[in-house]
């Protein structure tokens, strides 16, 4: 093959390995169309969007860290405290809202903040600190509650966020596009976001060229950890009700949805727009699992050959490509 | 990198972690007369059976470089199907023994296989198998199953003159994997291919076989782990096992191990097992809730883990 041919084979298996998840997003709806007309419903599709939105707001967090080479498993632990956190706040009173949500962040961020430190200034495995951080946090909420539900919501608040603009658009789901905006903005369109990009890429180039690695791995970090923050503020807006455990387990469907939306366990590669992807069509298989009839524990399962596959499948498309 | 130190001398950076576990145990034994108690070190011992196990198995795959998160989830597998099966009979215990063998070594082939073929970094594949395992528990069972055989019982709970049987199993595979990963050609080839796959490709050592081989034994510790530990329950417990695959990995590393590879001792993760009994033991006795002793051992992962650091100097 002339190397014209062989370069032309390999951008169209990199663009392909860009796109696939959009594509295989296509494939999974029409493939909901089939099985179930409610796929063609606005109001069944914007149902979803208002079921995900947690998950997808932690998901859009853990994208910046895992672009840079990095993980953060205490994702599902930081959305059982903020969401039990903001709920004992409120205590059931409009006055508390602010305060409760600002502390819920300001928790998040430190959690994250914390997380950045240790991963920028030791060699240590990121995916081992933050399965630790994880049970230490879960340790802390358990610690805070005594184990048993605790707080009320103020009132409003789960009826402002599951109001339907229009009849249709939850409020809830407006923010998560908010945040996922904001989270391609600074992804696209600024220096920091660039940056993620070089020290994923290659740590060693991008500390010799001068880069603030540690500043920028961090910053990554820290706004994971808000993220994290923000989607257990949405999982209690959602429910309306508190929950020691809210989200256990949760880190499992956002590792699944930001793997699947193209950004690998190696990082430089991927962003947002694909882990939005991603999380659209673990929502959409979760529901034919559901439509299946088969049982909801099969979730798991089916989640579990999503991370394997999905790794599998992006690793041999950059090994073709490179 | 790793091979330098001369073994069986006292090194302080590769042994001085070794430190951790011995400060644990004097101390607790001189501030708490209840810790000294035969009855209560018998129970330490007890408990260390069913996660020293799991260490033994997660160190051959530690020294290979690799690392194994789905353990917990095989253990929990384990533990749920084998008293299921059982529901008491005694009569059942050496087939269902066997067979429970034979699913956590399938389990460590596929993940060996899949390693291999698909070329995926350990962690995300044995994560991702811990989320199939987990699925797999919970489709068949969310409440406890079934009854643990007496003969399992007696194993984990019984003793002869005084030492725990639970503990005897452990020492006689301890001493076997120290043979298996100190004394063999495979373990030398299994260092080898830890320290640096490259050069041990280069010297001729298979080291696909070899990563197939510690997720076999890994899978295969991990039921033995979890029969014991139906035993200790007397039940099919379904979150029995969750957790423990980081307990494991914490314990090999309070041992001094580097999760980098090409170096690892049994005896030394079981000293870090035996801290975490003996942490666990002292905080239970000191009438610690479960809460604070979960956070405790969140710290104690990320504690252990920034110690266990390999020096800048050597990479």
């Amino acid at each position: 093959m002339s190397v014209a041919a062989t370069q032309a084979t390999r951008l169209q298996l990199s663009h392909f390995g860009r796109y696939a998840i959009f594509f295989v997003l296509a494939v999974i709806y029409v493939a909901g169309l089939a099985v179930s007309p409610a796929f063609a419903e606005p109001n069944y599709i914007l149902n979803i969007l208002r079921q995900i939105t947690p998950v997808g707001i932690a998901a859009v967090g853990v994208t910046f860290v895992m672009i840079l080479g990095g993980i953060d498993l205490s994702v599902g632990a930081v959305i059982s405290l903020t969401s039990v956190l903001t709920a004992t706040v409120m205590a059931g009173d409009v006055a508390n809202l602010a305060p409760a949500i600002l502390l819920a962040c300001a928790v998040g961020l430190c959690i994250g903040l914390i997380n950045g430190i240790i991963v920028a200034f030791s060699r240590a495995s990121p995916f081992i600190l933050t399965l630790g951080m994880g049970v230490a946090v879960v340790g802390l909420t358990q610690m805070l509650t005594g184990g048993t539900a605790k707080g009320i919501v103020s009132p409003g608040f789960r009826e402002f966020f599951n109001f339907r603009v229009g009849g249709l658009l939850p409020n809830l789901a407006i923010a998560f596009l908010l945040l996922v905006a904001i989270g391609l903005f600074i992804e696209k369109a600024t220096i920091f976001g660039r940056q993620l990009f070089l020290v994923g890429t290659n740590r060693a180039t991008a500390v010799l060229s001068g880069l603030a690695v540690r500043r920028v791995t961090i910053a990554a970090y820290a706004i994971s950890g808000l993220f994290g923050a923000l989607a257990g503020i949405a999982l209690l807006a959602r429910s309306g009700v508190s929950s020691t455990v809210a989200g256990q387990g949760l880190e499992f469907q956002v590792l699944a949805a930001v793997v699947l939306g193209g950004t690998t366990f190696e990082g430089g590669r991927g962003g947002i727009a694909g882990t939005v992807a991603g999380v659209l069509v673990l929502a959409i298989a979760f529901n034919l699992v559901n439509i299946a009839g088969l049982p909801y524990q099969m979730q798991l399962l089916v989640m579990g050959f999503i991370i394997i596959l999905a790794s599998a499948l992006y690793g041999q498309i950059s090994d073709l490509a490179d | 990198m790793a091979v330098k130190t001369v073994p069986g001398r006292f090194a302080f950076d590769r042994d001085g972690i070794l430190i951790l576990p011995a400060a644990t145990l004097i101390i607790a034994a001189l501030a708490l007369p209840a810790f000294r108690d035969p009855a209560n070190l018998a129970n330490v011992v007890r408990q260390a059976g069913v996660l020293g196990i799991l260490a033994i198995g997660q160190t051959f795959v530690i020294s290979a470089g690799m690392l194994d998160l789905s353990i917990g989830a095989i253990t929990g597998l384990v533990v749920v199907l084998s008293s299921a099966l059982l529901n008491g009979d005694a009569a059942l215990t050496l087939p269902v023994v066997a067979l429970m063998v034979a699913v956590g070594a399938v389990i460590g082939m596929l993940n060996g296989v899949l390693l291999n073929t698909l070329r995926l970094h350990p962690l995300i594949l044995t994560f991702g198998m811990l989320s199939v395992l987990q699925g797999a528990i919970f489709s068949f069972t969310d409440k406890s199953v079934g009854r643990t055989s007496a003969p399992l019982a007696m194993l984990a709970n019984g003793d002869i003159a005084g030492v725990p049987w639970s503990a005897l199993l452990l020492l006689v595979l301890a001493i076997g994997g120290h043979l298996l990963l100190a004394h063999t050609r495979f373990g030398y080839h299994l260092m080898a291919a830890g320290g640096n796959p490259e050069s041990a490709r280069r010297a001729g050592i298979n080291i696909e076989r070899i990563r197939f081989a510690v997720f076999v034994i890994s899978g295969v510790t991990a039921a033995l782990a979890g029969l014991l530990l139906a035993g200790r329950l007397g039940t099919g417990y379904p979150l029995a096992g969750n957790g423990l695959e980081l307990d494991a990995i914490v314990a090999v590393v309070l041992g001094g191990t580097l999760l980098s590879g090409g170096r690892g001792s049994i005896w030394r993760s079981l000293a870090g097992v035996l801290m975490l009994a003996v942490l666990s033991n002292t905080l239970n006795l000191m009438n610690v809730s479960a809460f604070v002793q979960m956070f405790v051992k969140g710290l104690v992962v990320i504690g252990a883990i920034l110690l266990n650091q390999p020096r800048r100097a050597s990479s």
